[in-house]
Formats: structure tokens, C-alpha cells, sequence
């Protein structure tokens, strides 16, 4: 253990991956700062212990306050509007936040002098209309939504900090990543959240967009473990983080339904209302780098994590008075500051 | 009916071309104008008396909105950027704003208003940076090098992203560098065409540049806005590249320049280290062989008539700015 313990500063503390980050830092003896927006609801699953320090990716100020309060040794920024759909709705926010957000956290990290390593969480979207599969880190990128032009213009300024300006500065090209924490408006979680209704009667029917959709799904707290390590180097890089296996909405399908003794071709419609303006290809991820530098490894199969994502649905129903869980598609939420 | 067109960055060096050449083609020509008794307005109406201009700013999407509420073009032009690599080191997020984000609200303000209007971006060869490739094409990936780059390559993906999921007619224009007696003092180019003609006359004795073995692919600014204006007239949106397929040290522009001028830049060139950028871009060359075939267009201006061009209007405006009484004579 160390003596002196460590500090380190989360951006978007309030998603899926924050909290789980959160839990890994602290075992690690981490001081803890999560940044939240003002005025943000901070969810149950942030541990009691993270300090919370207010701040926004669109102000450039608030950031230098957030580094002031928090005198990290490590940033990782996990905040952006994470919404790959809703990112259609509203770009030039998307772009505020998801692109611009960085670049403006870079230059506060800069400007403080203070030799603070920062992670972004880079996404497979920045490859979206990729032409090879599987994707490595030298893969060139190729965004088809807003989100991803956005992603790819936070990971190459990365890049750009480290060349430029010397500043430890790692990405983390994160494909899919699913768990029990997932938001409701990303599909995983809304098929899961619909079998467990099903399963209970609460609702009869599920709606989607494209079946055919193929995306390398992992297990978020294996995902947050490689952010770590990836600040644990000597030197600054870019890992892609991924389990390099395909699935389908079919498959997953197969397995939420199956697992609550159910058949999803009697419960699902396709809605093409659901369909994204432009839909990536074949996202998979070669983590090879990963695997031999950082050491790194997933820990859950797919199956594991779909079924552990239902019996977390099934719980959830079990403990509410009244369901709470949404099995509609709701509004694709932001998941940080912004 | 004669057409209209709506010009960002229109006090820059592109943008009077551009102006110009569409008003040769009969087009009603607006320019948007930023702040205040921008100075710089009327020098741009000086070149250009037919344009009208217009207010709005690339970091406020509402006046842009409001720009083409008032104007209804038929085309967009966007060449408004913070364009000048080493101020984007500098001026990192305001470049990120303006270079970057501001494509997307132009591309958003036309979304709401009119999506039939077609849409140009002005790209850059910096993009490509750090380069894979050589020459460098349309499919060649990015690896830009500056905020400046990073800010163009991401106006190019959301260009291409809102061709793709929108059904407009946006179109990317991945220039290489382009110059002219218009470009602005701070670029290479012009700084050495200017010293050379203030050396010539005596006002100067000294010229300090960066790296001199830095290669570009330099062309003539009134060609590359004729290939703009070509892009937006094709049946479908496309990309291309716009180059002229040569390339040139630093060092060859100031054999020309000097030479020109009857001189020997080893006598007057200081090697200066403060003006080497943080990460210089390898070599940069165009293939615009799509541009070429696609569009029918072809450069007309050789490298050396370029340099001689600049040099000339150097020496002429740096000639008429002497005060009479005290004009140096020439060496």
C-alpha cells in the first residue's frame, strides 16, 4: 500500500463507468474526486466516500477550479453526451461537450503545470464506418455520427498533447461496455430491462430498430480497470479496449429472453423509427495491445454479462413497490457534465 | 435566375477570390462579416464593389441562422477559420470553436433553414499531418499536427457525417496550400515575398524564418476558389482534393523570391528557432487527379509565376507606402 495516498479526478462520475471507476480507485487507496455538474442528482452507485467537486466540460474556468480543488495526479474523463442516437438531435452541443470539452480540460491540465496524466475515453464510434475489422489503435479513424466525429476530435487532440506539449495524456478506445449500471436508453439495457417486464407481465412487447446490428460487447468493470492501468505506464498511449467477439441484437436477444424462460420472436417489433440515420458496420476490437502491455483481460463472457444484466433487472422489479425500471425507450439521457 | 451565394471568411485571402469569381459568373455575392467596424470590411469592398454584406459570427449559430434567413443563398461557402497553424497553438480552444465547431453550426443553421442549400468546407491539406502516403488523395488518413488541423479534420467528418445522414449536398474541399498578393503577412509565403521587396528597397536587412527545409505544395489562390465553385455544381456531393502535385522547399521559394529581386537570400536570411513550429508536418503533396478528371479543373499558375506575382505586388506596395521625399533607392 502506499503511504502517501494518490488523487485522481473523475469526469462524468454520474454514468455507467464512473462509479465503477470510483470503486476501483478508492480499493486502490485513491482519494476520490468525481466532478458533477451544479445542480446534478448524483446517483446512489457513486460511493459516499468520492468527493464531489462541481464543473463543466463547456467552462474552461470551472475545469481550472475542479483541478485547484481536487490537485490530481490523475484525470479521467468519462464525461460526454453519450448518446450515439440523440447526437443526430443536437450536434453542435454534442460537439461542445464531447469534443471541445477535452481540449478544454487538456489546456487547464496544461496551463496548471502540475504533472497530472489524464485518460479520455476514446470510442469505437471513431471508427464507425471503418473499412477493416478487426480495429487497432493505428486504424484510421472514420466517424459516421456526431457523437464520433466528436469522439474523434477529442482522441486526436489527445494525441496532439502528447506529441505537442509533452502532457501524459492515454486514450482508452472503448467498444461497447454493458452491466447492470447501464442507462435505459442504450439497447442492452432496454432489452434486458423488457425481458425481466415481460417475464413479470408487466409489459407484452418490446420495440427496436436494426436486429442486424453487430457490436463487440464487454463488461464495463473490466473496461474501468484498463483506464487505470492504461495511467499506470511509462509513457502515454492509446489502447483499445474490447473482447474482440461479435454479437448480434439477435443473440442478446436469445439470451435475455432465454434466460427468463421466454421467446423474444413473440415479444420484439422492429420499428424503423429506431434505425440510426447511418449505421456503423462491423465495430470489433483487436485489444491486442492491451492484452500485452497493460496485462489486461476480460473477465465476463457475453452470456454472463447479459444474463447478470437481467437477474439485476428481475431485482430491481423485486424491490420496487411499483415497477421502476423503464422498459420503453426513453429519452437517450447524457451521462456527465454538459 | 441568377444565382446567390453566402461567403464565410470573406475578409480573408480566399474569400475575395471567391467573391470576385462569382460575380464574374453573374452570382448575388454575400459575405459575413464578424464585430464591430470590422476593419478589414472595407478593404474587401474595395476589391470587390458588388459584394453585400452581412452580420454573423461562426461562434454564435443563431446570427448565422439569421444570415441566411436574410440572404436565401443557393450556396455556402465556408472559409471563415482561424487559419494560421502557429496562432492555433496558441489560441488552441478558440480554434477548436471556430475552425471546428463553427462548420457544424453553419451545417445545423442551414439544416433548419433551407437543407437544399449546397455547402462548401473549406479542408486543408493539414490535416493529413503527420503523412502516411504520398501524394496524399482523398483516402488518405488524417494525422493532423496543430490544433489548427485537428479543428479541419474535424470540419471535414462533420461535413461528410452531414452529406451521409442528412441527404445534404455538403462537400469537402481538401486544399493544399494556396497563396496569392493577398495572403495574409504572417504566412510564409507572404512574409518572404514582402521582406524580399523591403530588403530591395532598403527598409530591411534581415529576414527571420523557421525551418527553410519545411516542402510544401504551393499553388495560386484564384485557381482553388474556381475548383470551390465547381465542387457545389456536380450532380452529387462529393470530396476532393486540390493541389497542384508539386512540391517546394522554403529554401526554393527563396531562391525565386530574391532571385527575382536580383539578390542572394543567403545574405539576408536568419535561421531563427522561435518560428520552428511544436510538430511540423512532413511532406505534403497533392494527388488531385479525381479534381482533374471529376471537375475538368487544372491549375494555371506555375510556382515560379506565383512567386514572381507576389513579389511584384510586394514591391509595388511597399514602394507606394514610402513616403516621397525619402524613397531609399533600390539597391
Amino acid at each position: 500500500m502506499p503511504t502517501v495516498s494518490r488523487r485522481a479526478l473523475v469526469t462524468g462520475v454520474t454514468g455507467q463507468d464512473g462509479p465503477y471507476l470510483c470503486e476501483l480507485l478508492l480499493a486502490e487507496g485513491y482519494a476520490v474526486y468525481g466532478m458533477v455538474m451544479p445542480g446534478e442528482v448524483v446517483p446512489p452507485e457513486v460511493p459516499a466516500a468520492v468527493h464531489r467537486c462541481e464543473g463543466l466540460l463547456t467552462d474552461s474556468a470551472s475545469l481550472q477550479a475542479a483541478l485547484a480543488a481536487a490537485q490530481p495526479e490523475e484525470v479521467y474523463n468519462l464525461a460526454a453526451a453519450t448518446s450515439v442516437a440523440a447526437s443526430f438531435d443536437d450536434p453542435v452541443a454534442v460537439a461542445d461537450v464531447t469534443g471541445l470539452g477535452v481540449l478544454r480540460l487538456l489546456e487547464s491540465v496544461r496551463r496548471s503545470g502540475a504533472p497530472i496524466r489524464l485518460l479520455q475515453a476514446s470510442s469505437a464510434e471513431i471508427f464507425g464506418g471503418a473499412v477493416t475489422s478487426p480495429q487497432d489503435e493505428a486504424t484510421p479513424l472514420c466517424p459516421v455520427s456526431p457523437y464520433g466525429v466528436a469522439k474523434a476530435f477529442a482522441h486526436q487532440t489527445v494525441q496532439l498533447y502528447r506529441r505537442s506539449h509533452g502532457i501524459f495524456a492515454a486514450t482508452a478506445i472503448l467498444y461497447n461496455h454493458e452491466s447492470p449500471r447501464r442507462g435505459p436508453g442504450f439497447v442492452t439495457r432496454k432489452i434486458t430491462a423488457a425481458a425481466a417486464r415481460i417475464s413479470r407481465g408487466i409489459d407484452d412487447e418490446l420495440r427496436l430498430g436494426n436486429l442486424d446490428a453487430v457490436r463487440d460487447w464487454g463488461y464495463a468493470p473490466d473496461y474501468v480497470r484498463a483506464m487505470h492501468l492504461a495511467l499506470q505506464q511509462e509513457a502515454a498511449d492509446d489502447y483499445v479496449v474490447a473482447t474482440g467477439e461479435t454479437h448480434t441484437l439477435r443473440e442478446l436477444l436469445d439470451i435475455a429472453f432465454s434466460s427468463v424462460g421466454l421467446d423474444w420472436h413473440r415479444h420484439v417489433v422492429t420499428d424503423p423509427g429506431l434505425l440510426r440515420p447511418a449505421e456503423p458496420v462491423r465495430l470489433c476490437g483487436d485489444a491486442t495491445r492491451a492484452r500485452t502491455r497493460l496485462g489486461w483481460a476480460p473477465t465476463r463472457d457475453f452470456a454472463a454479462i447479459i444474463r447478470e444484466m437481467v437477474a439485476a433487472d428481475l431485482d430491481r422489479l423485486n424491490q420496487a413497490a411499483l415497477p421502476a425500471a423503464p422498459a420503453s425507450p426513453a429519452a437517450p439521457r447524457r451521462e456527465g457534465p454538459g | 435566375m441568377s444565382k446567390s451565394a453566402l461567403i464565410t471568411g470573406i475578409t480573408g485571402q480566399d474569400g475575395s477570390y471567391l467573391a470576385e469569381h462569382l460575380v464574374s459568373l453573374g452570382y448575388e455575392v454575400h459575405g459575413l462579416i464578424r464585430g464591430q467596424n470590422n476593419p478589414r470590411a472595407a478593404i474587401v469592398r474595395r476589391i470587390v464593389p458588388e459584394l453585400h454584406l452581412v452580420d454573423g459570427d461562426l461562434h454564435d449559430q443563431s446570427s448565422l441562422i439569421s444570415a441566411l434567413e436574410a440572404t436565401h443563398p443557393d450556396e455556402v461557402y465556408n472559409l471563415g477559420a482561424i487559419s494560421f497553424v502557429a496562432l492555433s497553438f496558441k489560441q488552441a480552444i478558440n480554434t477548436g470553436e471556430i475552425t471546428g465547431l463553427g462548420v457544424t453550426r453553419m451545417l445545423d443553421a442551414i439544416r433548419v433553414v433551407n437543407p437544399a442549400t449546397r455547402f462548401y468546407q473549406a479542408s486543408s491539406s493539414e490535416m493529413f499531418g503527420k503523412v502516411r502516403e504520398t501524394p496524399q488523395t482523398e483516402l488518405t488518413p488524417f494525422h493532423p499536427r496543430s490544433p489548427y488541423g485537428v479543428a479541419k479534420v474535424y470540419g471535414h467528418h462533420i461535413t461528410v457525417n452531414y452529406r451521409e445522414s442528412y441527404g445534404m449536398f455538403a462537400v469537402s474541399g481538401i486544399l493544399f496550400n494556396h497563396e496569392s498578393p493577398r495572403r495574409g503577412l504572417e504566412f510564409v509565403t507572404r512574409k518572404i515575398t514582402d521582406g524580399a521587396a523591403r530588403i530591395k528597397l532598403g527598409l530591411e536587412t534581415e529576414l527571420r524564418l523557421g525551418n527553410i527545409d519545411a516542402q510544401r505544395d504551393w499553388g495560386f489562390a484564384g485557381d482553388y476558389v474556381r475548383a470551390m465553385h465547381l465542387m457545389l455544381q456536380q450532380d452529387e456531393p462529393d470530396d476532393f482534393v486540390v493541389a497542384t502535385g508539386e512540391t517546394h522547399s522554403v529554401r526554393e521559394l527563396l531562391e525565386l523570391a530574391f532571385g527575382h529581386l536580383g539578390l542572394r537570400w543567403q545574405d539576408h536570411v536568419v535561421v531563427d528557432e522561435r518560428f520552428i513550429r511544436p510538430a511540423d508536418v512532413a511532406m505534403l503533396v497533392g494527388d488531385a487527379s479525381k479534381a482533374r478528371r471529376v471537375l475538368g479543373w487544372q491549375p494555371t499558375v506555375s510556382f515560379s509565376e506565383l512567386v514572381a506575382m507576389m513579389v511584384e505586388s510586394d514591391l509595388r506596395a511597399v514602394t507606394a507606402d514610402l513616403p516621397a521625399t525619402s524613397a531609399p533607392a533600390p539597391r
